[in-house]
């Protein structure tokens, strides 16, 4: 009858658990509800013993189902329970095995060394066999196992019990508990002779088995009333889900999630399209990691490891091929779950497709890149934020070695400490304008060396906040034209300058030899003197002071001849002129070429002119070719009329020259034609005088020009721009 | 500046420095020497009788050359020195061939100065010298009848007394008295002579 209610229960469990193969709990159940049915079957025979020997030789096979028993209770308590410790549990099923092994090794079995007669007594109506032997002291491993299973069951009991969980820790733990230390009082009493009963432990097994049938069938029914309120719930949380779903991809967010423990991986359906995959398609790491770009992989991997560890959000974009070889840009974030003892069990998060913006960025960073011109982007911090190719090859760095830092580096260290106060007042009023006005820039190159740059400014409003876009253009080679074009200018004006000179040679011979001539007849006068008997020495001082005069005469010829001989460095020795000082040196140089020709000078300077900024010597020039045209243009007239009139003033905020001729007017055709290079209407002339006069007017920022006298003749005139007052305080 | 006696050299030149050191070297080697800054200032004070040299230079206020016309025009014996401070041929050439005594560049050494102006005023002292006896030939010549004139230009044609009275339709006896007394006018004692003297003061022969 015990075996058979036993039977039953492991029957239906059996049936339960193939219904449900991953509920081993039935499984285990079955087992014992089997081996409580075999004791139940043994220990009937037992009491129908008819020998010592039969009964000992049953003994000794009851104790495979107790072994059994034993061995599956821990694995329920392990399963069920969820509790003991699992050393001892370990501990206890290797003694319980090892003394299954003693009891077929000892003879007749691990309770008696031997059964030496068999009692018949009367036992519930019925007559019983009753053992009489000698204990075998062998089951003293018996005895300690029981002690170490009483401690793991009572162990667990106590988790189970405080964890909340008290009908489980009751039902199953404390039936295991009562009714196993029955059992082994009740052996252990019959075994060493304390009491002659039979072997009845089949009827606590039974109370053990019917307690966790009952807590089994409890939670049968917990679990069918569960899943009826689930399927309830279940319509709801389907709908939540939804709307979650609709919500986020309105927002381009995709839902995703991760069970760790079993790798499953959940999608919404847009995470889905965003990847690629079937709706129904099941889901793990290893089959999203297949989607990931194989460049982008990496970056997932740490991503997500980093959530692993931190649980923070770690955002991350990468790219996502989908099957048909497009590729996708995503953005994910994630947040992790960890369990009591910070396991992480769970991930969420989201994705969004952000390929849109990363082409975006990626057209701009081509045509940044595109660009003829280098192009650097700085943060308020004067970080670098962005490089393109042009300013990679301009300053000889990589990307890699300009991103992030400070832009000062590509300024020469002279300029650095000018460079970061600039930096900061341009920030306080942040508009597109080049760099530097009217002053030279340089860049500062990887080797060190340095290249003249061209910058052009302009406010960017990123959502790092507000930045400066630099284009950087490269001047070396427009510098270098420039040169060169200076040096051919002046090259020019040299030559023309020489040619003049020329011209004007017999003047200024006579200009030298006239000093010459006083100092050397002076000097022979004054040897004559002393040669004589008496010698007036006040004659003689008079004679040396004049030479000391007509030497720095002299002198002063050769001074003025070296200066407009002189080829000079190429650009300009510009500095602040006092025209009126110009148009009288020159007239100190044509003194005896307007005698011979037989002209007459008259001069009307303005007084108090503001000065001018030239090139002394150049200026000169002009002036002097200017002059000797007008000698030239009076060649053919009567004497009384060869006069020329230079006059000085102010027009229009410029300094103004004006020589006026007597000669011949000029027609209005050849007046546009005067300034231009080999234009001559000279026999032999090689028509470069105006036409250098014009480029040295107009490298001094000025106006040339001519016009016909209303009483005939012509004027040309010249102007320059007059130094102002601000102009004047700065230098 | 007065005009001295004697020979003087005339200095002039637009620069004062050189004037002045020009005629202190001048002065130095016993010469009288007069300045003048320009060729307007020297005609200014012009004197025809006055003897010396002219010290000119050729780039100046006026220019050398024309006042050398100028002064040739007037008849001005006065011997020009040109000093130039550049070697200009085509000048030089101009001015020799207007009569220029000498043609030196500047600076000048004292001793091609001085040798110039002392050839300067020899040549200035013989032709003043000519000057003189022509002009007393001239005043005698001016002492003769207008007959008298007559018979002398044919005699300086080399005619003989009866081709003369030929010409002029004489007696042969009227053209010998005739010719007796213009020699004695003359101060002669031969034809010779006569017609010597006749040639300096530009009587060639009679035109007839």
């Amino acid at each position: 009858m015990n075996a058979a209610a036993c039977l039953t229960l492991a029957g239906i469990f059996f049936v339960a658990w193939c219904k449900q193969r991953d509920s081993w709990v039935h499984l285990i159940f079955s087992c014992i509800a089997l081996a409580a049915a075999a004791i139940a079957v043994f220990e009937l025979q037992l009491i129908h013993a008819d020998t010592p020997q039969e009964y000992g030789a049953i003994l000794r096979w009851r104790y495979v189902p107790v072994w059994a028993l034993v061995v599956s209770l821990v694995g329920f308590t392990r399963l069920y329970l969820r509790a003991g410790r699992s050393w001892l549990a370990w501990s206890a099923c290797g003694l319980k095995t090892l003394t299954l092994i003693l009891n077929f090794i000892s003879t007749p079995n691990v309770h008696y060394r031997e059964i030496t007669a068999l009692r018949q007594l009367s036992w519930g109506g019925e007559m019983a066999s009753v053992p009489l032997g000698t204990p075998n002291h062998w089951s003293l491993v018996n005895q300690v196992t029981l002690l170490l299973l009483l401690a793991f069951f009572i162990d667990a009991t106590i988790i189970v019990w405080r964890r909340g969980d008290r009908q489980r820790a009751l039902l199953v733990g404390g039936s295991i508990i009562f009714f196993g230390v029955i059992v082994a009082a009740q052996v252990m009493l019959v075994v060493w002779g304390v009491i002659q009963v039979p072997f009845v432990s089949s009827f606590a097994y039974l109370g053990i088995v019917a307690a966790l049938g009952y807590q089994l069938c409890d939670d049968t029914v917990r679990a069918a009333q569960l899943a009826r309120k689930l399927d309830a719930s279940q319509a709801a949380l389907l709908k939540t889900e939804r709307d979650l779903e609709i919500a986020a991809s309105a927002v381009g967010l995709a839902l995703w999630a991760w069970d760790i423990a079993h790798d499953e991986v959940w999608l919404s359906n847009q995470a889905r399209a965003l990847y690629g995959f079937s709706p129904s398609e099941k889901l793990n790491t290893q089959r999203i990691r297949r989607v990931v770009h194989p460049e982008d992989r990496e970056v997932v991997r740490k991503a997500v490891e980093n959530s692993l560890r931190t649980g923070a959000e770690n955002p991350a974009e990468y790219r996502v091929v989908l099957p048909d070889g497009r590729i996708r840009w995503v953005a994910r974030r994630s947040r992790t779950e960890f369990d009591s003892n910070g396991n992480a069990i769970w991930m969420h998060g989201v994705l969004f497709d952000v390929t849109e913006r990363r082409l975006a960025e990626e057209r701009f960073r081509l045509v940044v890149d595109a660009a003829s011109a280098a192009m650097i982007m700085a943060n308020k911090e004067g970080r670098m934020t962005l490089v393109n190719k042009r300013a990679e090859t301009l300053f000889g760095y990589k990307r890699d070695e300009l991103i992030g830092q400070p832009v000062e580096m590509l300024v020469p260290e002279r300029f650095r400490s000018h460079y970061v106060s600039f930096r900061e007042g341009y920030f306080g009023d942040a508009q597109a304008r080049p760099m530097g006005a009217g002053r030279e820039l340089f860049g500062q190159c990887k080797d060190g060396s340095e290249v003249p740059i061209e910058i052009g400014l302009n406010p960017v409003h990123t959502s790092e906040g507000l930045c400066v876009l630099a284009s950087i253009i490269d001047i070396s080679e427009r510098k270098q034209a420039e040169l060169e074009a200076a040096r051919q200018r002046h090259e020019l004006v040299h030559l023309s300058r020489v040619t003049m000179l020329g011209e004007l040679s017999g003047s200024l011979a006579h200009e030298l030899n006239q000093p010459l001539t006083a100092i050397l007849s002076n000097a022979q006068a004054a040897q004559k003197l002393l040669a004589g008997d008496a010698v007036d020495v006040s004659e003689l001082r008079e004679i040396l002071a004049e030479i000391v005069d007509e030497d720095k005469h002299a002198g002063e010829v050769i001074q003025r001849l070296r200066v407009l001989f002189r080829k000079g460095e190429v650009g300009h020795h510009f500095g602040n002129l006092d025209i009126n000082r110009v148009v009288q040196d020159v007239l100190k140089l044509t003194r005896n070429d307007l005698v011979i020709h037989d002209i007459t000078v008259e001069t009307e300077l303005a007084e108090n002119l503001p000065a001018v900024q030239g090139d002394r010597v150049e200026l000169q020039q002009v002036l002097l070719n200017l002059m000797l045209n007008g000698c030239e243009a009076m060649a053919d007239c009567d004497s009384s009329e060869r006069q020329l009139l230079i006059t000085s003033g102010m027009e229009n905020g410029a300094v103004r020259v004006s020589v006026t001729d007597r000669g011949g007017s000029i027609s209005a055709e050849r007046m546009e034609r005067v300034f231009e290079p080999f234009f001559t209407t000279k026999a032999n002339g090689m028509g470069l005088g105006l036409s250098v006069c014009h480029n040295i007017v107009k490298a001094h920022r000025g106006n040339i020009w001519v016009t016909n006298n209303a009483e005939g003749g012509a004027t040309f005139h010249f102007s320059l721009p007059a130094r102002s007052q601000a102009q004047k305080n700065n230098t | 500046m007065a005009v001295p006696s004697g020979p003087t050299v005339f200095v002039v030149d637009d620069e004062a420095p050189v004037r002045k050191a020009l005629s202190r070297m001048l002065r130095a080697n016993r010469f009288a020497v007069a300045t003048f800054a320009s060729s307007k200032e020297f005609l200014g004070q012009y004197d025809p009788d006055a003897s010396g040299c002219l010290v000119l230079d050729i780039m100046m206020p006026g220019n050398g050359l024309e006042l050398q016309r100028v002064l040739q025009k007037k008849g001005c014996t006065l011997p020009i020195i040109f000093l130039t401070g550049y070697g200009d041929v085509s000048k030089s050439v101009q001015a020799l061939k207007g009569g220029a005594i000498d043609f030196l560049t500047k600076p000048v050494n004292d001793q091609s100065l001085l040798r110039a102006v002392r050839a300067a005023i020899e040549k200035n002292r013989v032709t003043r010298q000519e000057q003189t006896q022509v002009s007393e030939i001239c005043s005698r010549l001016a002492a003769l009848t207008p007959r008298e004139r007559q018979v002398l230009e044919h005699i300086v044609s080399g005619e003989l007394n009866k081709q003369i009275a030929g010409h002029l339709g004489i007696t042969q006896r009227t053209v010998k008295a005739h010719r007796a007394r213009l020699m004695a006018k003359m101060k002669v004692d031969s034809v010779a002579k006569l017609v010597c003297l006749a040639n300096r003061c530009g009587i060639t022969g009679s035109s007839s």
